[in-house]
Parts: C-alpha cells; sequence; structure tokens
C-alpha cells in the first residue's frame, strides 16, 4: 500500500511531464531514460551478480542493428523484427555470457571488452549495414491505437516511458524472485552457492543474458529514437560511460542507473555547453565515489531518507523505529559488495 | 619468402611496443594486485610529454631520455598518495581499484585533450635512423630496428634487474609473500610506488618510439592499451616472462593476419583471446590456477 502511494504521483509527474515543459527537456528525458535503460542492463551484473562488463555497447549497438537489420534490410514490420531483435540479442548475449562468465573480476571486464571491440569492428567493417556511416531509417511502432503518435515528441516520450516501465518491472520482479537472491548468493559468496548446489555456472550465463537483453532494448529504443544506428555506439568509450552511470548512481540500488543515467545525461547536457572535455569532470566524479562514497548517489539519497524518517519517529518512539530504520538501511540485497 | 620476412620484422615491432605496455602492467598487478586500467593514459602522457620536448629542443634523443620521467613521477606519485592510501584503508575491492585507475584514465585523458586539443601531430624521425637497413635481401626502416633493439633490450634488463638485484629480489617476493617482505623490514610502499612508476615510465617510453611511426593523439593509449590486456591475459596476470611471449605471440598474429587475411584482421586477436580463455583461462604461461 505504501508502495502505491508512491507510485502514483510519480506516474502523474510522467504523464504529466510533457505537457509542462518545450519539446528540447523531452528529448533530454528520453535519453536519460534509454540511458537508465541500458545501465540497469549493467547493473543487473554488477550490482547482483558482482560481475563488472566493460563491453554492454555492444548490446546497445546490437539492439539498434538488429532492428535495422529486420526491418530496413530484411522488411519485416516493425514489431516481429523488435521481437526477432530481442530473440538474436538474447542468443548472442548468451553464447558472450557463456565464454565470458568462465572468468570472474579484472579478467571478466577485459573479455567483455575485447568481445565488444571485436562487434564494433564488425559493425564498421559489415559494408551490407552502412559499414561506417551506419543504417538509416530504423522505423518506430505504430501505436495510434493507443491514441499516441509516435513520430512526434511527446508521442516517443510516451512509448520509451512505457517500455521503461515494463523493462524495470520485469528487473524488479527478477532481482527480488528466488533467482535474484541467489545471484547475490553468488556475488557474496561463490564457493557457498556451489557448495550449497547451486549451479553457478548456469546463473551467470542467464544473468549474462537478461542484462544484455535489457541493454539491448536500450539499443533498440535508441535507435528508433534517432531514426538511426551506428558503430559509434558500440564504442568501448559507451561501455565505460554506461559503467560511469552506475558507479555514480549507486550499484546494487534498484534506482541506482537511473539517477546515475540521469545526472549523466544532464551534467553532460550542461558542461557540453561550457566545454567540450567534460569527460574530465566525470571522471573525478568517478574516482570520488569509488573511493569515497560506495553506494553512490543513490546510497545518499536512501540514506538521507531513512535518517530522517528515523529522527522523525525518534520523538515517538525510539526503540521501534531505530531498529526498523536500521534493516530498512542494509536489506540483503543492498548490502555493498566487496 | 621476401615478404614474410617483412611481415615478421613487422610483427617483432609491434610485439616490442606492446611489450613495454604489457610489462609494466603484468608487473603492477603481480606485486600490488591493482589492475592499472589507466595505463593507456601514461603511454599517451609520455608521448605528449616527448612532443613537447622536442618542440622545444628539436632532438629526438632528449625527448626519448626525458620523456618517461614525467609519467614516471605521475604514476608513483598516482600509486603512493593515492592507489596505497586505498588499499590500507581495505574498504576497497580489487575491482574498485580497477575501477578508480579508470576514472583517473578519463581525468588524463580529458586533460591532455584540453592541454593539447583533438589534433594529430608526429616526432619526426632523427636523421641518424633514418632510412633503410638491407637484411637477408630485402631493406627495412632503420628506425623499426630500432624499436626492436630497444624492446628487446629492455627485456633483457627487466630481467637482469628482476632476476639478479637485491631490489628484483624484492620484488619477486613481494610478488610471492607480501608480508614476508614487510617483515623483513622492506619499506613495501616504497616498492610499489618505484614499481608501479617503472611500469608507467616504460608504458611513456613506447608512446616516444611509437611516436614517429604512429601518429600522437589524446586517445592513442587506448587501441594499444586493450592489446596489452590481451597480451597479459594470454600471458598470466602477473607474469613477467609470459607478457614478452605472450607480446610476440599477439604481436606476430596480429601482423601476419592482417598480411594475409585482412578480412579477419580486427578479430584475430579477439578470437585467440577467446580460445585462450577457454582452454585455459589463467593464461598460456601461468601456473595452474587451483579450481572451486
Amino acid at each position: 500500500m505504501q508502495r502505491f502511494a508512491y507510485g502514483v504521483p510519480i506516474i502523474a509527474a510522467l504523464a504529466a511531464f510533457p505537457f509542462a515543459v518545450a519539446e528540447y527537456p523531452i528529448l533530454v528525458v528520453v535519453e536519460v531514460i534509454i540511458f537508465a535503460i541500458y545501465s540497469m542492463g549493467i547493473n543487473f551484473l554488477l550490482g547482483y551478480a558482482g560481475l563488472v562488463s566493460l563491453g554492454h555497447a555492444m548490446f546497445l549497438g546490437l539492439g539498434g542493428y538488429g532492428l535495422g537489420i529486420f526491418s530496413v534490410l530484411i522488411g519485416w514490420p516493425v514489431l516481429p523484427a523488435m521481437a526477432a531483435t530481442l530473440l538474436i540479442v538474447a542468443l548472442i548475449a548468451f553464447v558472450v555470457g557463456y565464454v565470458c562468465t568462465r572468468t570472474s573480476g579484472i579478467e571478466f571486464l577485459l573479455i567483455t571488452l575485447a568481445v565488444s571491440q571485436m562487434l564494433y569492428g564488425l559493425a564498421v567493417k559489415t559494408r551490407w549495414t552502412g559499414g561506417d556511416d551506419g543504417l538509416p531509417g530504423l522505423p518506430r511502432p505504430d501505436l495510434t491505437w493507443l491514441g499516441i503518435d509516435v513520430s512526434s515528441v511527446t508521442g516517443l516520450y510516451f512509448y520509451v516511458v512505457g517500455v521503461a516501465l515494463i523493462v524495470m518491472w520485469l528487473v524488479w520482479r527478477l532481482v527480488n524472485s528466488p533467482f535474484g537472491s541467489v545471484l547475490v548468493g553468488i556475488r557474496e559468496n561463490e564457493k557457498r552457492m556451489i557448495a550449497l548446489g547451486y549451479n553457478v555456472t548456469w546463473y551467470k550465463v542467464v544473468a549474462f543474458t537478461i542484462s544484455g537483453v535489457v541493454s539491448g532494448a536500450a539499443g533498440l529504443l535508441l535507435g528508433q529514437k534517432l531514426y538511426f544506428v551506428n558503430p559509434d555506439i558500440m564504442t568501448w568509450m559507451i561501455s565505460g560511460e554506461g559503467l560511469l552511470m552506475v558507479i555514480i548512481g549507486g550499484r546494487q540500488y534498484f534506482i541506482g542507473p537511473l539517477l546515475g543515467a540521469a545526472f549523466f545525461v544532464i551534467l553532460k547536457e550542461q558542461l557540453s555547453a561550457i566545454t567540450q572535455n567534460y569527460i574530465i569532470f566525470f571522471g573525478l566524479f568517478f574516482m570520488a565515489v569509488v573511493a569515497l562514497f560506495r553506494t553512490g548517489l543513490a546510497g545518499f539519497f536512501i540514506g538521507l531518507a531513512t535518517r530522517r524518517s528515523a529522527s522523525a519517529a525518534d520523538r515517538t518512539d525510539t526503540h521501534d523505529i531505530a531498529g526498523e530504520a536500521d534493516s530498512a538501511r542494509a536489506p540483503a540485497s543492498h548490502r555493498p559488495a566487496e | 619468402m621476401d615478404l614474410f620476412l617483412l611481415h615478421l620484422l613487422n610483427g617483432l615491432q609491434l610485439s616490442m611496443l606492446v611489450f613495454l605496455l604489457a610489462v609494466g602492467l603484468t608487473l603492477i598487478f603481480g606485486l600490488m594486485d591493482i589492475f592499472n586500467l589507466a595505463h593507456g593514459a601514461f603511454y599517451t602522457v609520455g608521448a605528449y610529454a616527448g612532443l613537447t620536448i622536442f618542440r622545444m629542443t628539436e632532438s629526438f634523443w632528449i625527448a626519448l631520455a626525458l620523456a618517461p620521467i614525467l609519467p614516471f613521477v605521475l604514476g608513483a606519485a598516482f600509486q603512493y598518495f593515492f592507489l596505497q592510501p586505498l588499499v590500507l584503508k581495505g574498504r576497497s575491492s580489487h575491482l574498485d581499484l580497477a575501477l578508480f585507475t579508470f576514472g583517473f584514465m578519463f581525468v588524463t585523458m580529458g586533460t591532455i585533450e584540453l592541454l593539447f586539443g583533438p589534433a594529430y601531430a608526429t616526432i619526426v624521425v632523427p636523421a641518424e635512423l633514418q632510412g633503410g637497413v638491407h637484411i637477408l635481401g630485402i631493406t627495412y626502416p632503420f628506425y623499426r630496428l630500432f624499436i626492436i633493439g630497444l624492446g628487446l633490450t629492455v627485456a633483457a634488463v627487466l630481467w637482469l634487474v628482476l632476476d639478479h638485484t637485491v631490489f628484483g629480489a624484492i620484488v619477486r617476493a613481494g610478488v610471492d609473500n607480501r608480508e614476508m617482505v614487510v617483515g623483513m623490514g622492506v619499506n613495501i610502499s616504497l616498492v610499489f610506488a618505484l614499481v608501479f612508476g617503472i611500469g608507467t615510465a616504460l608504458a611513456g617510453l613506447a608512446g616516444v618510439i611509437a611516436a614517429p611511426v604512429l601518429s600522437i593523439f589524446s586517445q592513442m593509449g587506448l587501441s594499444i592499451l586493450i592489446t596489452a590486456f590481451i597480451v597479459v591475459i594470454i600471458g598470466g596476470l602477473g607474469n613477467f616472462k609470459g607478457s614478452f611471449y605472450g607480446a610476440i605471440i599477439v604481436g606476430m598474429v596480429e601482423t601476419l593476419i592482417q598480411a594475409y587475411l585482412p578480412e579477419l584482421q580486427l578479430f584475430a586477436i579477439y578470437i585467440l583471446l577467446a580460445v585462450v580463455m577457454f582452454v585455459r583461462p589463467q593464461g598460456l604461461f601461468g601456473p595452474k590456477k587451483q579450481t572451486l
């Protein structure tokens, strides 16, 4: 019931937003949401399974190119093309995950980087998808039956928000399912999970696949937003930026990627007006978060909220609520990984 | 046959450049358990330091001699004032430290771009090293032979230092059992800073000697860094000799594939990496890891 009470104003704000502002801020928010989905995919591995990927831009690219290949080059209608794209992304993520999850830690980070560089090379080299120039003409789905004109900025906004809500709901269900708990168990103590009889390898491969599909969905949306896909979105820089978003936003928090993406995209907009070298600031910020504020923005805000509710409760009943606030601050799935 | 020899020499030249990066990475990892994702930034810093000195003095040799000092100081200070305190605080995992260096790479690259702009630059090959040499019926650029020679010299000197000096003994002991070395009264923080600095100085040296062959630009450290990553994984993380053999394998594969199977050029070393990961995740030259 309490969660419902939070949800209503958020949904209302999301619905009212595009009518309150000009087109440009709406496009910025669309970009925030797309990158939030992208980094949510990264965080599914990083925050829950404890695997740091530096190659997720490959899924961003695969999502865009998949849609381009099925709809523009083969000529399928939009929805089957989107479904086929997600299926192909899942297959590729499964194969890549099968190889990559044999390693962990630094090796995992490097091998995902290598695989994404390889796919980037493939995208640059392949002539029939436009090579370096990219593939134009990516279609958006027809949502007139919902009364939404997706070719307009407002329509695009509602479409992207809708997809984002579905993806977030699915990811939320997954991380709070027994499957999610097993992943956290692997992150915290892999040997123990093996001893408990879990097939750790397969859990990791499946987690990698899901993570890839989520980021691939973001790539699909990004391609639809731009009507275009090119190899630039598959560079390691984009993988790195995704990692920046997750870490700055707060790994292991469900809303971390969302906060990180908002922070990153909006600050980048602002800084780009002043200097082309915005990346210095993100680098410094990133170092500060890694070294000092390990829970990121999400941890900071949640800490503030629980502290306030705890001190408000202090006035009525000290003992009860203090204990509750403690458990709210560190539920099992939110504990920082070591 | 002549062409093949040419490709072999080119491969060796690339191997030596990559080795200069990989050896620092692997030494730092072996000794400190820190994977320095910013290593490519030091390569770039070295190249730009060399470029600046070259523009001021018009001398390649002075640039070559002085440029590695900046990455050395920068690397040693980075380790001593940032990484080591983080390690001592004990809250940061391996991955946190690697991510910390990742942020540092963004900062360094951004700073270089701020100072020098995105334009390409180059250092001219000095007159003494211009021209070609006749070997076994082919003419090969003298400068590239110089790179090969320098790389082999560095490898030999490092081997001598690691295997036959007290400092080398301390480093090797540090790799095997850090607590023991501290117990013997060695100032390990200083050793760490020195080794980190030597590693980043070698990366900077690679940047300077690569400058006349490859162009200098703010992101030059990236592609070669990924190649160096592949080398250290194939050679086994923390394995000095592995990084040398790994560099030769990767350099040769890259060059020969580029020459004979250009369609595969962008994938060859990644396929090599994937195969190695699949067969021996601990690297070709690493000791067999204990399985879970």
